[in-house]
């Protein structure tokens, strides 16, 4: 199940030190009875613990784990207090005692047992194989050159991995289970490794996915308590996980999540704007980042190519300023589609070398926003008087330093304004690199879209977070602007 | 190329496209003279003193200052300039600095001054041409008058043998014309050798070592001020101070 990198080990390792501290100096007896419990519980882990669209528990169907705390809960006769954080946090605020017991699919492992006390486990989950559904994949040995889409830090990643070696496979890492589902979906990725409940709950969602193999690397799950303390809460969590075994009540829970009726997409109120920016809310705020990411790295790059450009264009040597203006022509004059598609799909037969998609990207806001940016540098320079040159130069500057400290500042004043509007231009412009399936906020849309069919809610959303992103960039070079002017 | 002269221009030739500005003109100025050119307008005048400096190319002829050609290109045109003070019509100070910063500019860029070096040297321009008050400002804020004053400090900041004057005055409201032709007037005192366009016949006559009369493209006279003014020989000379005198 959930693994933590190193990042997690660390966390524990400090809030093991922070713990003891701690427990030496609160080390009261606990009198159950009338204690109310807190337990720890993970932010979102589908079919364990489903959020809903506020991202507590309180719907039908909060989950697996969920449902049976409140069934041992009422048969054991504690009260508990839900609190809500990141797997990680969940480990770290177990050892600093501010949580009485964690649960969140949490798998059994020699290495936590150091600092935990599980309880019974309650269910035992692997890693499966799932294909698009008219794959014709039904072993590892076909993944022979193909690649493979894992959700980075899930045990489904750590297995493939391990296997890539030797069924010779690329792993391929996503940080969404969206994204990762549509790429095999799309039949971009052969194949994905994932926890079989997770996987499974995701099919009955409407994934376009199958399970193809048995579950292997099978774990124990359980939850758990800090080591030596609070036993009398682990007492009870053990006698009420194996009432509810023996008398079928645990497995009628599973069956009911990876099996039977319960999914998270049962109720009207899930397609709600809110539900949908909830449910899609590592999606969209991936795709956003990317986004950002490219306008920020695109325009910065468009920059130096423009002033280069710019530079270029109003050189003394009539080749330079040949050359600029052929450039800045060529540039501006291509649609920026087809710029990405020469940079993407072409370049690489003629260079022999795979452009990564980020990189392909990048260099097509480069060239195209360059050129606009270019334009607009010469310009600048051209209309600052042609007074303050000669008085430069007069003076015995080179050209290169009345360039630097007389025209360039006085140019770049008359610039800025154009220069911010190329730069909300880039932002809008990224957009167009969906095209060549770079995972930004329009292609994440239509990612999404592509699952739930919701395209005009979708789409409003997606053109609400542009506005947005662009009205907060402008308030921010206006601001920049009055402090500059 | 003659020792004795600070500058001297050997048949020079300057034409745009088809048209030729200058048709050949021969010019010595002696280390402390003060040449002051007069002339209609379009009779090359400008051009003639840009080409001393090279902001204008020359097509043909030598100009020697300081004994570098300044026509040939293989001479450090950016180290000559140094030397060569120009001071335009529209004063061409730089709006993004600070009045003492426009002074500062080229010798801490170019003489390796420290700022602080630098500034001093700048307030003492100042001084001399009565603007030391003025040092923080933005040119921006000054009068015509005074734009013109910082001109003068910031090319005398480099220290230079030769300064060129283009009409100095001639964008000035007629009560800021006094301060900047006393500025002038003490420099030549002082012994600067100035080459000089202008339409203030009163200057060059009493400052004046020299008045050269420009027209269509060639030097049609020259002399003291006394024989310029007094007892022109030229019909052209005459009928151009029979208008510029008597307006
Ligand atoms: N950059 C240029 N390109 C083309 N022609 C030019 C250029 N500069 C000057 N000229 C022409 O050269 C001639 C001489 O101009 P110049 O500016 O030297 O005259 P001037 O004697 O300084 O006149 P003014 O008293 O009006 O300043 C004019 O006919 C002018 O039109
Ligand atoms: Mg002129």
């Amino acid at each position: 199940m959930m693994s933590k990198h190193w990042l997690g080990k660390v966390l524990m390792g400090l809030a093991l030190l922070v713990g003891v501290g701690l427990g030496l100096s609160a080390q009261q007896p606990v009198h159950a009875a009338e204690k109310t419990y807190t337990i720890g519980t993970v932010d979102s882990f589908e079919p364990f613990e489903i959020p809903n669209n506020r991202g507590t528990y309180t719907s039908k169907n909060p989950g697996i784990e969920i449902e049976m705390l409140q069934q041992i809960a009422k048969h054991e006769g504690f009260k508990y207090k839900l609190k809500v954080m990141s797997f990680d946090a969940t480990l770290t605020a177990l050892q600093a005692g501010q949580i009485d017991a964690t649960m969140g699919g949490m798998s059994v492992t020699s290495e936590r047992k150091a600092t935990i006390d599980f309880t019974k486990s309650y269910y035992s989950s692997g890693v499966v194989m799932a294909v698009a559904k008219s794959s014709k994949i039904t072993k590892l040995s076909q993944l022979k050159g193909k690649t493979v889409a894992v959700k980075s830090g899930t045990s489904g990643a750590i297995y493939a991995k391990k296997m890539a070696k030797k069924y010779h496979f690329k792993v391929k890492y996503y940080k969404t289970d969206n994204t990762m589902w549509s790429d095999v979906q799309n039949g971009n990725s052969a194949a994905t490794f994932d926890d079989e409940p997770v996987l499974r709950y995701g099919i009955r969602n409407g994934m376009k996915l199958k399970v193809v193999t048995k579950a292997v690397d099978s774990q124990p799950v359980a939850m758990g308590v800090k080591k030596g303390q609070n036993q009398e809460l682990l007492a009870k969590l053990n006698d009420g996980i194996t009432w509810m075994k023996k008398t079928g009540r645990m497995q009628k829970l599973i069956n009911k999540y990876t099996k039977g009726s319960a999914s998270s997409a049962d109720s009207s109120s899930q397609r709600t704007i809110w539900a949908l920016i909830k449910n899609n809310k590592g999606a969209l705020w991936d795709g956003l980042v990317e986004t950002l990411e490219l306008t920020v790295v695109g325009a910065v790059l468009a920059l130096a190519f423009g002033v280069i450009l710019g530079v270029m264009g109003i050189a003394e040597n009539r080749l330079l300023t040949g050359l600029s203006s052929t450039l800045i022509y060529i540039f501006r004059g291509m649609p920026m589609i087809v710029l990405a598609f020469f940079i993407y799909i072409g370049m690489p037969s003629v260079i022999g070398q795979k452009i990564p998609l980020f990189t392909a990207g990048v260099i097509t806001l480069m060239l195209d926003e360059g050129a606009y940016v270019g334009a607009i540098v010469k310009g600048g320079f051209e209309a600052v008087d042609r007074g303050q040159w000669e008085a430069a130069r007069s003076l015995g500057l080179p050209y290169s330093k009345a360039l630097v400290k007389v025209i360039m500042p006085q140019g770049i004043k008359i610039m800025i304004p154009s220069l911010v509007n190329q730069f909300i231009i880039t932002l809008k412009d990224t957009s167009i690199l969906s095209a060549i399936g770079v995972m930004e906020l329009t292609q994440t849309g239509t990612v999404i879209i592509s699952r739930n069919m919701e395209g005009f809610k979708m789409w409003l959303i997606i053109a609400v977070i542009y506005v947005v992103i662009i009205t907060l960039l402008t308030w921010l070079s206006n601001y920049v602007q009055r402090k500059v002017g | 190329m003659d020792k004795q002269y600070k500058v001297q221009v050997k048949d020079l030739h300057k034409s745009y496209g088809q048209n030729e500005v200058l048709k050949g003109i021969n010019l010595n100025v002696k280390p402390n003279e003060v040449v002051c050119m007069i002339g209609p307008s379009g009779s090359g005048k400008s051009t003639f003193l840009r080409c001393l400096n090279r902001l204008e190319e020359p097509n043909s002829g030598h100009v020697y200052v300081d004994g570098y050609d300044i026509a040939d290109k293989r001479t450090n045109i950016d180290l000559v300039r140094q030397n060569i003070g120009m001071v335009f019509q529209h004063f061409n100070l730089f709006p993004n600095m600070s009045v003492a910063e426009n002074i500062m500019l080229a010798p801490v860029q170019l003489k390796k001054m420290t700022k602080e070096e630098a500034r001093a040297a700048a307030l003492k321009y100042l001084d001399i041409v009565g603007l030391k008050d003025k040092a923080d400002v933005r040119p921006t804020t000054l009068s015509g008058g005074q734009k013109q004053r910082v001109a003068i400090a910031r090319a005398l900041a480099m220290k230079p043998d030769v300064m060129l004057f283009d009409e100095p005055t001639s964008a000035l409201d007629p009560e800021m014309v006094g301060d900047v032709l006393g500025v002038m007037k003490q420099l030549a005192k002082e012994g600067m050798t100035m080459i000089v366009v202008t339409h203030e016949m009163g200057f060059a006559k009493q400052v004046a070592d020299r008045v050269v009369f420009f027209h269509n493209g060639v030097i049609q006279e020259q002399g003291t001020p006394e024989e310029i003014f007094d007892h022109p020989q030229q019909e052209e000379t005459k009928s151009f101070l029979d208008k510029v005198l008597n307006v």
